[in-house]
């Protein structure tokens, strides 16, 4: 096993802090400086979105609470199996390969956070939490997207936004380049012969420019200057280091790609990945099931990325998000219908870890959402508004989420020295 | 006054453009993207012939044509396998013949025994997304099959939510394709009864609080009594195991979608408590075992028979299964069911972001035929909205829309190999394999990336280069082989745009063309070239 080998996350910023150095400043400083092209070395930001609405109370368990135990007589995860984080809260058992970045504090957990929209359609929650505009369904844009476009001093790559998957993420949509890759082995022209593909790309390319400016013109263009600067890249002989294994399955082959992405020094800034299956109506189980199994990839893949990443894990956040939580009370078919606030997870070098943040409302009923759900003390925006200022290092958080100004004495310190 | 409108009116039908300049041609393409999926060689100048409307018209009414030749296709592909009896029981065979095997690695007998060849349910799946994209390209009765494909997503299952697997072909077959061109209200009956839907958004699982089944109560019984079903021990390991499987009460996911998706769209007004008195009228709506006949069942013993207010309307107590029928009702005919679907029609027929103009026309279609669709389609058709330049060849097709319209200018006719299919797949849009009930996004912003934009380019080369197996293209039927660089670009134009390829297009396929010598070659490149242009990506 190689996690004590990986402590250097923390330990690094340690030794660093120890020299009279704020590692934030340091990163904040290799960011401003200019940077040349193919060795494009940055904060990166990699955002996973649990589509379904992931079960926070499951995931990041209040063990601490009767009411939890009470409500849930079939699927609560019994005391003895949680992962004990803080005496209140705990993991889900199979998030046990985490264990060791929760205990070398990079690894972070907020709870009760959500939307302040209340609806509880997957739709609309993922919309609005994709916009960033909760309640707003016009906004044309995603909240990456805005960053990206606001920050336009970014050095100019294909891959400063990627996001894997057959499709771009609304999170991603906007006028600002982004790339959607659904692998990255397959990625451009294909042909048997080099000249065949050179004429196929020369022909396609010229007809798309010729195309305006629309969508099918930029993407085309994008898609083309990404091919040419993949070349020479071997997805398919990639070794992940550091004895890494990766998930076998879709999230588990994005999140090694989006490795070897940033290892590549390509530029890339933001990478987005879907995973999915968290909508668990029926028989999500305890400690084992249904949810346990998604919550066992979610783990194994974040720690094979964290192991594989190794030092650059020092310029890295990774954050998990869902639309919303799930009913306090499980259903009658030993599952849980959709809720309201849920839990989220912070990883990186950057992060402030070993504590599960966020305000927590408490499970009775007469503190929950409508008598139902666990109330949202956090608005997903603070959240993601500080990854955005304290790591990525914007400043104008107002370009971004639009008529939402969160001070920064609301931040939760989920980023930042030790 | 009057007549000089009835006047107006006649010669706005005769020429559809009304006033716009719409070519008789560009109107030809237009209905045959919009109705059909696209244009096969020569199809466009048999459309100008009879005029665009026309033509349109008499695709909207009831009379369907009769086609022994697709029937012939279906039968190919041994169309009892896709039952769902049949499937449920290789569903079962497979777990069990894997259990088994399981149990032999786990008592170190692993390799005694080779894994049995189970016939598994997944290539018969495959060969139902086939037949899916065989219809599509291949039908005479195209309307019928853009309104299957527009009802398969508005309905949309998920194929690999478990027992799926063996109920989503009939609910295809039995449910979706009988209905797509009836009414809305018995469309939405049906998917309602559906054991596919009943299943996918857990209707099956939801009842009323409190309730018992009957091989539970009888179980149960047994064991007070001490005699009867079941022994000692066993019986009441049973009995936990199925307490503990058992419902406890209501699940509103089938409730919720019902109202957001099917009917009256997410701002249609209905409130958390209306899902929930939904969720109670639709307990006992469930399904028989598959292996005992797939079909609808009400289950009595589930069902809230407590009074019900769902948007006002009361649903006084011991209503059984029959309020449900009346809640179905309700919605169908709700105006905001009205609005949302007539809005998500013209948004496949019209413009992403549809105008006002013809979704109210075929909100007034629908109020007076009573939700028949082909009324609602006619309207849609009739409106000016949908001939105008800003409706004309913008809409960027779906992956789905973009292979079978390539197919069918190629007058590919696909077999029973899946590989059209499994190409729709890396398009980003694998057939019935949408997880989440919202089904497949209508919107061009949702399609073009990169990526997606890329392999739309592959696959053209691929499909005109006849490198897909079980795809043949008949190049023939677009130019001859022998045609020389400029007689060949033009009869590509012809054949899929309408004399509509843009300048630069034309000038990329020509330069390109310039040093290729094999006729055969240059031809395959010019097509594949010209199904991978931008002008080919809209309709």
């Amino acid at each position: 096993m190689s996690v004590s080998r990986r402590v250097f996350v923390r330990a690094g910023s340690l030794a660093l802090v120890s020299l009279g150095l704020d590692p934030l400043f340091l990163a904040r400083a290799a960011y401003a400086a200019p940077r040349k092209g193919g060795s494009a070395r940055g904060p990166v930001l990699v955002c996973l979105f649990q589509r379904g609405a992931v079960d926070g109370l499951s995931m990041v368990v209040p063990h601490g609470e009767a009411a939890y135990y009470r409500e849930r007589p079939r699927i609560a995860i019994p005391r003895d199996q949680v992962i004990d984080l803080d005496g209140h809260f705990g993991l889900h058992p199979a998030l046990a390969p985490l264990r060791p970045w929760w205990d070398n504090r990079s690894l972070a957990a907020i709870h009760a956070i959500g939307s302040p929209d209340s609806t509880r359609s997957h739709f609309d929650a993922q919309d609005y939490m994709e916009s960033g505009t909760p309640g707003v369904k016009a906004t044309p844009d995603g909240w990456l997207n805005r960053y990206c476009s606001h920050r336009a001093e970014h050095e100019a790559t294909p891959f400063r936004a990627v996001a894997f998957g057959p499709e771009l993420p609304r999170i991603l949509a906007g006028s600002a380049p982004s790339l959607a890759i659904d692998d990255l082995q397959a990625f451009g022209i294909r042909a048997r012969q080099p000249a065949a593909r050179d004429r196929l790309t020369r022909a396609f390319e010229a007809m798309y420019q010729g195309a305006g400016t629309g969508l099918l013109a930029g993407s085309a263009s994008e898609g083309f200057e990404a091919a040419r600067m993949l070349q020479g890249l071997d997805p398919g002989q990639y070794q992940p280091a550091g004895g890494a294994e990766y998930p076998r399955g879709r999230f588990g082959r994005s999140l090694s790609q989006i490795a070897q992405l940033i290892k590549s020094d390509l530029g890339v800034e933001i990478a987005f990945a879907d995973v999915s299956g968290w909508d668990t109506h029926v028989a999500q189980g305890s400690a084992e099931g249904a949810l346990g199994a998604r919550l066992g990839e979610l783990g194994q893949g974040l720690a094979a990325f964290a192991t594989d990443l190794g030092e650059r894990m020092r310029d890295v956040v990774v954050l998990t998000m869902s639309e919303f939580g799930r009913t306090v009370r499980e259903n009658g078919s030993a599952g849980t219908d959709h809720g309201h606030g849920t839990a989220m997870l912070l990883l990186g070098g950057p992060v402030r870890g070993g504590q599960v943040l966020g305000r927590w409302p408490g499970l009775d009923e007469s503190s929950r959402f409508e008598g139902r759900d666990l109330a949202v003390t956090t608005d997903f925006r603070v959240l993601f508004g500080e990854v955005l200022t304290r790591h990525l290092g914007l400043l104008d958080l107002s370009a971004v989420f639009p008529g939402f100004g969160p001070e920064p004495e609301s931040h939760l310190g989920a980023i930042g020295g030790a | 006054m009057r007549l000089f409108f009835f006047l107006l009116l006649g010669l706005c039908a005769a020429s559809p453009a009304g006033g716009q300049s719409l070519s008789a041609a560009d109107s030809a393409r237009h209905v045959l993207n919009r109705l059909a999926f696209g244009p096969t060689p020569g199809q466009i100048d048999t459309v100008v012939a009879e005029g665009a409307l026309r033509w349109a018209d008499r695709l909207l009414t009831e009379s369907r044509p009769a086609d022994p030749e697709l029937s012939r296709r279906e039968a190919a592909f041994s169309p009892r396998q896709f039952e769902a009896d049949a499937l449920a029981e290789r569903l079962e065979e497979a777990r069990r013949d894997r259990q088994r095997r399981q149990q032999q690695a786990d008592s170190g007998r692993a390799g005694r025994e080779p894994p049995r060849m189970t016939n598994g349910p997944g290539r018969t799946l495959a060969a139902f997304q086939q037949v899916a994209v065989v219809r599509a390209t291949s039908a005479r009765d195209q309307l019928r099959e853009v309104m299957v494909d527009f009802w398969t997503n508005h309905f949309n299952i998920y194929l690999d939510k478990g027992l799926e697997r063996a109920l989503l072909p009939e609910f295809i077959e039995e449910t979706i394709r009988p209905k797509a061109l009836g009414r809305f209200e018995d469309l939405l009956l049906a998917t309602a009864r559906s054991p596919a839907m009943l299943f996918y958004l857990d209707n099956v699982r939801s009842v009323r609080t409190g309730a018992t089944p009957p091989q539970l109560a009888r179980l149960e019984q047994s064991r007070r009594r001490g005699f009867g079903v079941g022994r000692g021990m066993r019986r009441d390991s049973l009995l936990a195991r199925l307490q503990e499987r058992m419902p406890t009460g209501i699940n509103e996911n089938y409730a919720r979608e019902l109202m957001e998706l099917h009917t009256l769209g997410v701002d249609g007004g209905y409130t958390q408590h209306d899902v929930t008195e939904v969720a109670r009228i639709l307990t006992g709506w469930g399904m028989r075992q598959p292996n005992r006949g797939t079909g609808f069942e009400y289950h009595a013993w589930a069902h809230d028979e407590g009074a019900k207010t769902v948007l006002g309307v009361s649903f006084p107590a011991g209503g059984g299964e029959a309020e449900g029928k009346r809640l179905i009702q309700l919605l169908a005919n709700h105006p905001a069911t009205m609005h949302h679907v007539s809005r998500k029609l013209c948004a496949r027929f019209v413009a992403d972001d549809p105008p006002d103009g013809c979704v109210d026309d075929a909100v007034r279609a629908w109020q007076a035929s009573h939700g028949e669709i082909l009324a609602v389609l006619r309207a849609i058709v009739h409106s000016p909205d949908f001939w105008s330049p800003r409706s004309v060849a913008t809409k960027v097709k779906s992956p789905f829309e973009f292979l079978v319209s390539a197919a069918r200018a190629l007058q590919i006719q696909p077999d029973t190999l899946p590989a059209l299919a499994q190409a729709v797949g890396r398009l980003g849009q694998p057939l019935f394999r949408q997880a989440s009930p919202a089904g497949y996004p209508e919107r061009e912003d949702e399609w073009v990336n990169s990526g997606a934009l890329l392999e739309r380019m592959n696959l053209a080369v691929a499909l005109a280069g006849g490198r897909i197996p079980g795809a043949m293209p008949e190049l023939d039927a677009i130019t001859p082989e022998d045609a020389g660089p400029e007689a060949l670009v033009d009869a590509v134009d012809h054949a899929f745009f309408a004399g509509g390829m843009s300048r630069t297009t034309r000038d990329a396929i020509a330069r390109e063309l310039a040093d290729v010598h094999d006729p055969g070659e240059a031809r395959a490149l010019a097509i594949g070239l010209a199904l991978g242009s931008p002008e080919f990506q809209r309709q």
